[in-house]
């Protein structure tokens, strides 16, 4: 080789490399790639309690590097002879929405672009038409006449649909009832929220955004912790909360009580007493066979 | 063409072609993901776990001013006191009771103060009866009329609860019936309903445009 062809040769191969280098700059921006551990973290069931500890403390973390607040992200697991079933009073729903925030602040939802697990649904009284369903109503105040609301979210069927489609068991039912989401496993391929009949179902089209002095630090792995881009979610009947006893978010803002939460093998719950004395009416879509655990029932 | 041209062009096709795209990023052709469209940050008003108004017990239990419920500051012990209607039967109140509005029951048929307050004794209250209840005790009241309503409350199924649902795991709180209704007028009032969401959905809902829920 001469010394024109050796310099020649170099320069384009130089450039070559450099052109290949900046082609692929589109790979920088790829910067949720987190660690080394989290890529090589087992699946949810097959974790012993050590490896449990360290995810957690690993998720700890990440979200104080991120947030710049210590979180407190627990792994609740299903409490023994505990089932548990919502009932919603459809004569005392005013479709205040409410709930809707109180839940985007306890499961730290993101802001923008905007999720949320619940839907409040404005339907003309007379039926329960899907079709003359509106969710964008903003009047001065609510109620308004010749309307009732239908507050919609995860139903926690008893034969989810969702659970079926999922090709990697990325979510499925506990013991409990609460069909949960192991936010790691999940690859993002939308299954289950095209097999959810109630659209209850929310896709992460970008990383969440969640302000820093909004986060709630308290936290559980299949609950609230922050999610990243390209994974499900969905309503767990505030996971971090009822499995520790207390009553979910959306119970507790209702201004009017319309909401119920507890234990149904508990014969004494207001949930059973709900159950056996009331007229619980539906069950969502229930011709289709996915057995909620979400009731709607009125008052008279 | 020989093996060295070949092998000449595929290097030179590829780097064309690296630098072209080197070109298309830098110049960003393709363009970004638009910037999204800013949402306000929800009014906290709407995650606010309050009820609706205050209730007597509760701004005792607060140290709020409570002075409106003593009767006898301005009421005399010894007089009695005396309603006046008007034409159609309707109360009138006096300037000091002016911020009740009297809309107990449909038809106009319980708006008489000694319905509920007993007469004798201005700071109890009375059943229909004869129970004599204090004023901030007033729940068996309304349950001596609202037998169904009564029952549904104590069962859990009417009214607000907070706190735990499990009584193994702490406490539960359980509001009153004055905490949401206003005795002299309760039908639950008119709420401010909190924003819509914000759909990203191209087609979606617009300001002026809301669009159809699936």
């Amino acid at each position: 080789m001469n010394r024109r062809n050796f310099l020649r040769t170099t320069a384009a191969a130089t450039a070559g490399f450099a052109a290949l280098a900046a082609s692929l700059a589109p790979l920088r921006e790829l910067k949720n790639f987190s660690s080394v551990d989290e890529f090589m973290q087992k699946y949810y069931k097959e974790l012993t309690p050590e490896e449990m500890g360290r995810v957690l403390k690993r998720i700890e973390d990440q979200v104080e590097r991120e947030y710049g607040l210590r979180p407190h992200v627990r792994d609740l697991k299903p409490m023994d002879g505990v089932e548990f079933v919502y009932c919603l009073n459809l004569t005392r729903c005013i479709g205040c929405r409410k709930c809707v925030h109180a839940c985007v602040a306890e499961n730290n939802l993101s802001r923008n672009p905007e999720i949320q697990y619940i839907r409040v649904l404005r339907m003309p009284h007379g039926s329960i038409d899907m079709e003359k369903a509106e969710h964008n109503y903003s009047p001065e105040s609510v109620p308004e006449k010749g309307f009732f609301y239908m507050p919609v979210q995860c139903q926690q069927c008893q034969n989810p649909p969702c659970v079926k489609v999922c090709p990697v068991h990325a979510t499925w039912q506990e013991k409990d009832g609460i069909t949960v989401i192991d936010y790691d496993w999940c690859i993002g391929c939308r299954y289950c929220e095209a097999a959810c009949p109630y659209w209850a179902r929310r896709f992460n089209f970008t990383k969440p955004t969640v302000p820093k002095d909004k986060l709630n630090p308290e936290m559980a792995y299949l609950g609230n912790r922050p999610r990243r881009q390209g994974v499900m979610e969905k309503c767990h009947f505030c996971i971090q909360r009822t499995r520790a006893g207390r009553y979910p978010a959306c119970l507790e803002v209702c201004p009017t009580g319309a909401r119920k939460f507890g234990n149904i093998l508990d014969p004494n719950s207001e949930v059973s007493y709900i159950l056996r004395s009331k007229r619980v009416f539906i069950q969502l879509k229930e011709e289709l066979g996915t057995v909620p655990r979400f009731f709607y029932y009125f008052d008279v | 063409m020989n093996e060295a041209a070949k092998k000449r062009l595929v290097f030179v096709g590829l780097s064309s072609g690296c630098l072209v795209l080197t070109g298309a990023f830098l110049l960003e052709l393709w363009g970004h993901p638009g910037s999204l469209e800013a949402i306000p940050a929800v009014d906290p008003m709407f995650t606010n776990t309050a009820t609706v108004r205050v209730s007597g017990a509760e701004l005792v239990r607060t140290g709020g001013d409570a002075s409106g419920l003593d009767c006898y500051t301005c009421h005399d012990k010894a007089k009695r006191i005396v309603l006046h209607f008007d034409a159609q039967q309707n109360i009138i109140l006096s300037d000091a009771h002016k911020d009740l509005t009297m809309g107990h029951g449909r038809h106009n048929r319980n708006n008489h103060c000694f319905n509920c307050h007993d007469e004798a004794n201005l700071e109890l209250l009375q059943t229909r009866d004869g129970r004599e209840l204090k004023l901030l005790e007033s729940s068996a009241l309304c349950g001596s009329c609202h037998g169904p309503t009564m029952r549904d409350w104590e069962a859990g199924a009417h009214g607000r609860k907070s706190g735990f649902w499990s009584a193994a795991a702490g406490p539960t709180e359980r509001q009153n019936c004055v905490s949401c209704h206003d005795p002299h007028s309760p039908k639950f009032p008119p709420q401010k309903p909190a924003p819509r969401p914000h759909s990203l959905r191209a087609g979606g809902a617009t300001a002026d445009e809301p669009a159809k829920a699936h």
